[in-house]
This record gives C-alpha cells, sequence and structure tokens, in this order.
C-alpha cells in the first residue's frame, strides 16, 4: 500500500542542491589536494585529480560555475516573492527568511533537550534548516570574492593593495574549512545519521515526503495546509525504486567521499599552515 | 736674484699636488651631487614611485651615518656594531658572517622556507634574492628594494606587477601569532576572527545535533516498546 505523501521541494530546489552537492565536492576535493599538498596525503590525491596545475583549473573552473549558480539562485528567489504581497511572503511561514518565532523555537528546543519543556511544533522549515540555507549565503559570496581576488591578483592590486592577497587566501582557506567541516559533520549527521532520517533524508532527492514522518517532525506545517485545503494539491507519490537506488548510490558516494576528506583531512592537519 | 732654490722647488710640488687633489675632489664632489640634493633625488625617483625616504638610504662606500632610533654621538657604535644594526641597508647583507659561504640559506632563515613560493612552487631562494652578493632588502641598489622589486622581481613571473601587487606578503608570519599581530593586525585579527566562527559554529551545532539525535533515539524506542506491548 502506497504511503500517502507531501511535496516539499520542487524540482528546481533539487536541481539546485544535486549542483551545489557536485560542484561543492569538487571543490573540497581539489582544494584539500592543493592546501594539503605538501603532504603525503595531498600529493596522492592531487594525482588522482589531475596533476596540481590541472586541480587549480578544475577548482576555477567549478568555482566560475558555483558563482553564475548562485546569481541564478538569487534571481529566481526573487522571482519567487509574491511581490503583491511582499511582507507576508518575505516573512511567512512558507519562507526561509527567520523570523522570531525561530528564536522562540530555538529556545523550546534546547529546553526539550533537556526534558524541561514539549517539543517545539516546527513550521515547513525548522531554525537549523534555516541556518543551511543561509550558510551557503554567507558563505559563497565570500568565498567568491576572495577566490576572484586570488585568481586574478594583478587586477586586484589595480584596486586594492597587494598585501590584501594574503587576507583573501586566509579568508578563502579558513571559510573553506568552516564550510567543509559543517557540511561533513553537522549536514552530513541530519540527513542521514540521526535517527529520523537514517540511513538518508531522501526528501532533497524525491521532493517528497511520508505524511506520517512529516507530522511528527512538522506539525504545524501539515496542520496550516490542512487548514487552507492545499493537501489534494500538494499530494504526491512514491519515487519509483530505480531512482531511489540511484539517489542511494549517489548519495552515499559523497558522503563517503566527505569523509574521507574529512578524516585525512584532520589526520594531516599539523602538517599544513592555513596561510 | 736667483728665482730658484730648494725651497721654490718644493712649492712647485706642493702646487701640483693641491691641484691634483682638487680635481680629484671636485670629481667626487661632482659625482656625488646628485644623490646629495634631496630635491634632484625626489624629482629622479620618489615622484615615480612613491616609495622613498622610508626605505631608502643614500648609496656611499661605506656603512650609511645614521640609523632612525639609534642614539647619536662622536662615535655612537662600532663598525662590527654597526653592521649589524644596519643589515637591512647593506650592499652584501651577509658581510662578516664567519664561513658565509659553506652555509645554507635555512640554516639561519627557518621560518622563510614555509612560505608558498617555496613549498609550492619549488622556488629557491636565490630565484628572487639573487646572487652573492645578496643585498639588503632595503639597499639602494638592490633589486629586491620595494621601489623597483614588482619590475625586477615579481614581473620575472607575474608579468605586469605593479608596485602595488608587490607590497603581498611572501614571507608572512604565522596568522594567528602575536608576531603576525604586531607586524601584520589585519592577518592576525583575520584568523582569530575566522577561529572563533570555526570553533562557534561548531559549538553550537555539534551538541545541537548530538542532542537531537538523543532525543529522537528515546523516542524512537519508546514508540517500538509501545508497538511491542500492543501486539502481545
Amino acid at each position: 500500500m502506497p504511503v500517502d505523501r507531501i511535496r516539499r521541494f520542487s524540482v528546481i530546489d533539487r536541481v539546485f542542491h544535486l549542483s551545489l552537492m557536485l560542484t561543492f565536492i569538487t571543490q573540497a576535493a581539489t582544494g584539500f589536494s592543493r592546501l594539503y599538498y605538501s603532504t603525503v596525503w595531498g600529493k596522492s590525491l592531487t594525482q588522482v585529480l589531475g596533476g596540481y596545475e590541472n586541480c587549480l583549473t578544475t577548482h576555477k573552473a567549478v568555482g566560475v560555475v558555483m558563482i553564475i549558480g548562485l546569481v541564478i539562485h538569487t534571481l529566481l528567489l526573487f522571482k519567487r516573492v509574491d511581490w503583491k504581497n511582499p511582507i507576508n511572503s518575505i516573512l511567512g511561514p512558507d519562507s526561509l527568511v527567520p523570523n522570531f518565532q525561530d528564536l522562540m523555537n530555538m529556545k523550546q528546543r534546547i529546553l526539550w533537550f533537556f526534558g524541561l519543556g514539549p517539543a517545539p511544533r516546527f513550521d515547513r522549515w525548522t531554525y537549523f534548516e534555516k541556518f543551511d540555507y543561509w550558510a551557503v549565503y554567507w558563505g559563497l559570496p565570500l568565498l567568491a570574492v576572495t577566490g576572484l581576488m586570488s585568481m586574478y591578483p594583478l587586477v586586484t592590486s589595480q584596486f586594492l593593495p597587494g598585501w590584501s592577497i594574503n587576507i583573501a587566501v586566509l579568508l578563502h582557506r579558513a571559510e573553506a574549512l568552516l564550510a567543509v567541516t559543517y557540511i561533513f559533520v553537522v549536514h552530513f549527521f541530519v540527513g542521514h545519521l540521526r535517527p529520523m532520517s537514517f540511513p538518508m533524508n531522501e526528501a532533497m532527492f524525491s521532493g517528497s515526503v511520508p505524511i506520517d514522518e512529516i507530522m511528527e517532525e512538522k506539525p504545524a506545517w501539515i496542520e496550516r495546509i490542512r487548514q487552507e485545503g492545499r493537501q489534494t494539491g500538494l499530494r504526491a507519490e512514491q519515487p519509483v525504486s530505480w531512482y531511489r537506488v540511484t539517489y542511494y548510490v549517489f548519495g552515499y558516494a559523497v558522503l563517503t567521499s566527505g569523509i574521507y576528506l574529512l578524516v585525512n583531512g584532520i589526520i594531516y592537519s599539523r602538517s599544513i599552515n592555513l596561510h | 736674484m736667483k728665482t730658484t732654490g730648494p725651497h721654490h722647488r718644493y712649492f712647485a710640488w706642493m702646487a701640483w699636488a693641491v691641484l691634483a687633489l682638487g680635481f680629484a675632489g671636485v670629481a667626487q664632489a661632482l659625482a656625488q651631487e646628485e644623490v646629495a640634493s634631496s630635491l634632484r633625488r625626489y624629482k629622479n625617483r620618489e615622484v615615480s614611485s612613491g616609495f622613498y625616504e622610508q626605505y631608502e638610504v643614500r648609496p656611499t662606500r661605506l656603512s650609511p651615518v645614521s640609523v632612525p632610533g639609534v642614539g647619536q654621538g662622536i662615535f655612537p657604535y662600532s663598525p662590527a656594531a654597526a653592521q649589524v644594526r644596519i643589515r637591512r641597508r647593506l650592499a652584501d647583507s651577509h658581510r662578516g658572517i664567519k664561513f658565509y659561504a659553506s652555509l645554507r640559506c635555512v640554516r639561519c632563515h627557518k621560518a622563510e622556507v614555509n612560505d608558498i613560493h617555496s613549498t609550492r612552487a619549488n622556488l629557491t631562494c636565490r630565484q628572487c634574492h639573487g646572487g652573492e652578493p645578496i643585498s639588503s632588502i632595503d639597499h639602494f641598489y638592490s633589486p629586491m628594494n620595494p621601489i623597483r622589486r614588482h619590475a625586477y622581481v615579481c614581473a620575472k613571473c607575474h608579468e605586469g606587477a605593479s608596485a602595488s601587487f608587490a607590497s603581498y606578503i611572501i614571507h608572512e608570519p604565522p596568522a594567528g601569532s602575536m608576531i603576525a599581530k604586531s607586524q601584520f593586525p589585519l592577518l592576525f585579527f583575520t584568523y582569530w576572527f575566522m577561529f572563533i566562527l570555526l570553533v562557534g559554529t561548531l559549538a553550537f551545532f555539534i551538541p545541537h545535533s548530538l542532542a537531537t539525535g538523543a532525543r529522537e533515539l528515546f523516542i524512537k524506542m519508546k514508540a517500538r516498546k509501545h508497538h511491542a506491548g500492543r501486539s502481545d
């Protein structure tokens, strides 16, 4: 008997997530191979990825793709706002913009961790999902600007003093390490390892979630949908099995690559300089 | 009257000697005038580069006679001490170092081989600092002098390098160290800002994720127990 499912992510959302996965893991691998080049592991990783120079070529090209992706995503974001009723659309419960309720939910959830209160009733997006989304918006522009500065040092030094490239390189590496650690530890844990998602949270690939599962996690969202009578419009089908197999294999391949980079990165971290 | 005599001959020799010395002296004075005149020096050099007084010393055969911050006096320092104090401005920066010819750069410049040019691009010291004698960075004629470094050194690989480009710090201090705080404060504060951001983000989200995992495990276990109890 098919489980009743509800749509959570549009095709465009999923395509963006997939592109971000591919570009992020490429950047992490090529970036780490160069950052760790002075170690044995870094040298072998560099060889697998086509050599020291080719790693940089790939890193630059994929970086430009990411910048273009961010710009397109931002444009689509503006298109998604209902300009007849912008305040409700930007600050409403279907929006990813943080609001006061998120702060209350966070407080409530921390109390719930210690058994000091009931679990907060989340709407469509929890505060930590919103953080995941906006973390890309602080990380990617910073990586883009510092990356372009390092990519075109002669042009940069026409507008800024040459020593600003020292700062740019440090910022690029520190922010990259922050992003990589956050994604490979926190995001992977939330998406794969926590009991509610184990072995994999499929929502970002299938686009839909079983209604009884989401009822436990985000009761306020389902109640709102029912009140507004949008239930039938959001009903989704169970993903076909070949597609499920594909995204399981793909998801676990990226997960393994990420953990591999993280573990080796930690092992060899004492042998490198951040600057 | 006798016009020639032993005394007269001495005067003649002295006159020739004075004339010869005079010519030599004038020649020296002419040679030094270009750099002795600060106005001319300014017109020739400083206008084009923007860097002059803070880096430059006059080229002389001897060591320069004044160093900012060092006390003045009749004999403020011995020649040996002067060499040490002003090593940054010598024509041969390693002048007076014993057994210099048999030493490797890294023996003294340990931290300097950790830069990106050495570790990544496999550059050797001499590819930028030149052959012997390696002049001090701030010496008037050094290719490494900031007034011409971009053209003489950086542009060998980075075609089109400007003076601004050459202000990139090759041998930067360890970013989080107190040396960086005094020498390159922005690098120091950038490092600690990013460090606190990284530690702060993880310090919140790792316990947050683990607590979520633990709570969800309890919920699942309770649900399973409840389910088992119902089926019995």
